[in-house]
């Protein structure tokens, strides 16, 4: 492995992975990763690290705040 | 119709109202109460409590209705709210709790900090996407909480929220390369810790 464009793919595999590259750009690295074993590890992992990520982040917020919060608004004139 | 429509999405009976809304509220409840689900999931990564989390955002939510004559109809009002929460966060919370407004993190370069991805063989590779698959949420939820606020609500952001770098930008009120570099370092941060955490729980390690 070395200079056969996994540099490139590395130094990117963030913004790939979060769709901030140009379309030329992105498909250069999805050639890439469909032939090394390597990068396509790594952006597994990365893909993983969101995956869990945003698993851990799920919240509903309590009902008495949603309560709480129309209450504000409603009466906020008065104030 | 429309804030029947709101008070049934949010579950909440009308019984329980103490007063209807108004004819300003009504629109800003129908576009905004949508949304608090992830404002407060937004606020409980800031505070990292559901006391403060709470606090913060009835305090969003209430800035927000206060100014919602200068919100563009139109633009998108969830990154609007995301934007208000961390502006309260800062001018309040921050200060109350007489944190320092920069992460001592952040003033490191990136080689100090070392790459994540060297820690790892790339054997192990595989492995190491398997244990965090298998991590319980709240050793990720506890990794989080570890990192650096601005590192962490970059990660939350885009993550989580699928905003680009430059909505974030926005939300933030930072360059999009300070918004970059937050969210390389706070997930390289995050992925050494959770590889510790499946280390020391032996997860992932079966070969």
């Amino acid at each position: 492995m070395g200079d056969c464009g996994c540099d490139k793919a590395k130094k990117d595999l963030e913004e790939y992975l979060h769709n901030e590259l140009c379309s030329e750009e992105a498909a250069d690295i999805r050639e890439h990763m469909e032939n090394c074993t390597d990068c396509s590890d790594e952006l597994k992992v990365g893909v993983v690290l969101t995956e869990a990520v945003k698993r851990a982040c799920e919240e509903t917020a309590p009902e008495q705040l949603k309560a709480e919060v129309l209450l504000q608004i409603r009466s906020y004139q008065k104030h | 119709m429309a804030s029947s429509l709101v008070l049934e999405r949010s579950g909440i009976g009308l019984n329980n109202m103490t007063s209807a809304p108004t004819p300003k509220s009504a629109l800003f409840e129908e576009q905004a109460m949508e949304h608090i689900d992830k404002l407060y999931a937004h606020a409980m990564r800031k505070t990292g409590n559901p006391a403060d989390a709470n606090d913060l955002v009835q305090e969003t939510y209430l800035k927000a209705f206060a100014a919602f004559e200068q919100y563009q109809q139109g633009t998108n009002i969830k990154a609007w709210l995301h934007r208000i929460l961390e502006n309260t966060y800062i001018n309040q919370y921050r200060k109350q709790q007489n944190q320092p407004f920069y992460s001592p993190l952040e003033e490191l370069e990136d080689w100090q900090l070392g790459e994540a991805e060297s820690r790892t063989a790339t054997s192990s590779r595989s492995a190491e996407a398997e244990a965090i698959d298998h991590l319980p949420a709240s050793a990720v939820k506890n990794a989080l909480q570890a990192i650096p606020e601005d590192f962490r609500a970059a990660v939350y952001l885009v993550d989580v929220e699928g905003y680009s770098y430059q909505e974030v930008a926005d939300i933030m009120d930072t360059p999009a390369g300070t918004v970059m570099s937050r969210l390389h370092r706070g997930r390289k941060l995050l992925r050494e810790q959770l590889a510790d955490y499946a280390h020391e729980q032996g997860i992932g390690k079966g070969k």
